[in-house]
């Protein structure tokens, strides 16, 4: 936890905090999750999992790694089959991968054979869209994620950064209704992956895309989603979808602003309750030969 | 001190890796050269130069040391001339500068006999032979090496009786292929097509299976169908390290040339070697031996070279051929937009 008990409840919100989610409520849901169960032999990875996603909505699922949250993804994409429960995309059950579902991997994907430009153009082309026209929209794209100048290059010339970017905008290309993200900036160093945060949630001021976001990392969460999917683990149930009390447009110096840290500190609490890591005693074992002991 | 050379998987400088290479093919020439060219050495004859007393002796004869000095102490004893000649190595050992000279003169030697074959002939029909032995297995290998690789019914239904032939050796099926097919260049193509196949299709979908899975998980959520997988991404994705899979199966092709070649008429660079090894013409016989090897060493580096130019998107130091026209092909477009948009 981070700081001191002289914090806002989370469930507290700000007036303009609160009419946001009043105007999303109102919204029509894109995804529904109805009681979603997977079990891989024996083994239940995800039991009863339910949650809504509305239109132009960031929601992110966080968990400890083990928590299936991958597993839910992958089933949201349809790379996975559930063993029970439904997913429902507006309003339709769904079957199979779909470019309605957009979906940014960690390890990026990029297609190595294909420039970032065929990278972009792969999906439209997929849906027979010609030539000329594919590469006009993913000329957009691209310019949209700042990599114009990059558009001959091949994957293996770009950064970890730059690479996730492509991925977004082939993506994107497809206009998905939805953009699955599995801990897209899990790979990168701490500093990149600030960046594509910050640089993830000015596209999607500037595109009208809903998000469905993965993550094990608590500011990140925090600090991009409209509602927060805590999952716990053995199997991967729900333990709270809360509803992110910090006022937008987010910047990195709310990091230390009470309300962040409230909401930090829940997440925190869910994902780590006290006492759920035993504090053992190791016995010591010293090293030191030549009689330079310290204390 | 501890040795850096012999720290696993060092890089070897530029230098140092050309020297090497140099070293690997002079070490054994030199070799070769010390027993030929140093009497002492070896040199297990005596080359007669003038016969003497020695009734037996020809001039140009090759007799055994133990023979020469026997025979001449006896010429001593019996007060006649002394056969005169030098150590000599078998004829089954000629030195380099015989090899190298006979490199260029079995071209422009006519065939002893009207109707055989000239060197360049015999060449041309073994490289005809592995070519289309080559071709055909390819044509069917490749294919279906790749669909193994992407399919598991295919591969279960396959690759175990693939498997079991594999361990048949091809020269077995010798007298089959003829039976079957003629004595002329058929079941030669067929041996090269029997020891090529087999191998090929494993190693093709080896190969294919080692393509990350996630790039078709990628591509399904890119809104490929899984009919266009295989086409879209399967094949571009392994094709680069198909072609070095290639590189060594046309390698193997080559082993089996020989042996294909001894099957029904005899025939192409093998039945050159026979003829030359009955004329005792040693010479030919090893510069033909080496014109084999340097043949499918030239072939194999040509093919890496032009390997690192066909394919833009390998990560190398220098841009490939492709590479390069790509990008200004590229530019030259860029180029003509911004004039079109300085003048509109």
């Amino acid at each position: 936890m981070k700081r001191g008990s002289d914090l806002p409840d989370y469930r507290e919100q700000a007036p303009e905090v609160a009419a946001r989610f009043a105007k999303i409520a109102l919204r029509p849901k894109i995804l529904e999750v109805r009681a979603l169960g997977k079990m891989f032999g024996s083994h239940e990875t995800l039991r009863d999992i339910t949650f809504d996603v509305r239109r132009r909505e960031f929601v992110c699922v966080l968990g400890a790694s083990g928590c299936g949250k991958s597993t839910l993804i992958r089933i949201i994409a349809g790379l996975e089959t559930a063993t029970s429960g439904q997913i429902l995309l507006d309003g339709k059950p769904v079957r199979g991968p779909g470019p309605d579902r957009g979906m940014v991997f960690q390890n990026y994907t990029l297609f190595p054979w294909l420039t970032v430009r065929a990278n972009v153009m792969f999906g439209l082309r997929m849906k027979g869209k010609s030539a000329f026209e594919a590469e006009t929209e993913a000329r957009q794209w691209i310019s949209m994620v700042g990599l114009l100048k990059y558009e001959h290059a091949y994957p293996h010339e770009l950064s970890g950064g730059m690479k996730q970017r492509v991925a977004i905008a082939r993506a994107l290309a497809n206009r998905p209704r939805i953009l699955l993200m599995d801990e897209p900036f899990g790979a990168l160093d701490a500093q990149t992956r600030a960046q594509m945060q910050a640089y993830l949630l000015k596209i999607w001021r500037n595109v009208d895309v809903t998000i469905l976001f993965i993550t094990h990392d608590l500011d990140e969460a925090v600090y991009l989603s409209d509602k927060i999917l805590v999952l716990g683990p053995n199997p991967g149930r729900v333990l709270e979808l809360i509803e992110n009390p910090v006022p937008r447009p987010r910047s990195r110096e709310q990091f230390v602003s009470p309300v962040f840290l409230s909401a930090y500190n829940r997440i925190s609490e869910l994902i780590h309750p006290p006492g759920s890591i035993p504090v053992e005693k190791v016995p010591i074992i010293r090293m030191t030969m030549a009689g330079d002991d310290v204390e | 001190m501890q040795s850096e050379v012999l720290t696993p998987f060092r890089e070897v400088s530029e230098r140092a890796g050309f020297l090497l290479t140099l070293a690997s093919f002079i070490l054994p020439l030199a070799v070769w050269c010390i027993i030929s060219y140093v009497p002492f050495i070896w040199h297990p004859l005596v080359k007669i130069h003038s016969p003497g007393g020695v009734s037996f002796f020809r001039e140009g004869a090759l007799v055994e040391k133990k023979v020469f000095v026997a025979e001449n102490s006896k010429m001593r004893e019996q007060g006649l001339q002394e056969a005169i000649g030098r150590p000599a190595n078998p004829i089954f050992l000629p030195a380099p500068h015989e090899v190298a000279i006979a490199f260029f003169k079995a071209f422009t030697t006519p065939p002893r006999r009207s109707g055989e074959p000239w060197l360049h002939e015999s060449l041309w029909h073994s490289i005809r032979i592995i070519f289309w032995g080559f071709f055909w297995s390819s044509l069917f290998g490749v294919p279906l090496g790749i669909l193994c690789g992407v399919y598991g019914p295919v591969a279960k239904l396959t690759e175990p009786v693939v498997d079991f032939i594999r361990y048949m050796p091809a020269p077995a099926f010798g007298a089959l292929t003829v039976a079957v097919m003629g004595i002329y260049d058929a079941p030669k193509i067929a041996i090269i097509f029997i020891g090529t196949f087999f191998q090929q299709v494993l190693v093709i979908a080896n190969t294919t299976r080692r393509l990350d899975p996630s790039l078709l998980e990628a591509a399904q959520t890119l809104g490929a169908r899984r009919s266009q997988l295989l086409v879209h991404v399967v094949v571009p994705g392994v094709i680069s390290d198909l072609y070095n899979d290639m590189r060594i199966l046309l390698g193997w092709a080559w082993t089996y040339l020989i042996v294909a070649e001894y099957i029904g008429a005899s025939s192409g660079i093998t039945y050159f070697i026979n003829q030359q090894a009955k004329y005792r013409i040693y010479d030919n016989v090893f510069a033909a031996i080496f014109m084999i090897g340097i043949i499918g060493f030239t072939t194999d580096r040509f093919l890496a070279w032009l390997g690192r130019h066909i394919f833009p998107w390998q990560k190398q130091e220098r841009p490939g051929l492709l590479r390069r026209l790509q990008l200004a092909r590229a530019e030259a477009i860029e180029r003509q937009a911004a004039q079109k948009e300085a003048i509109g």
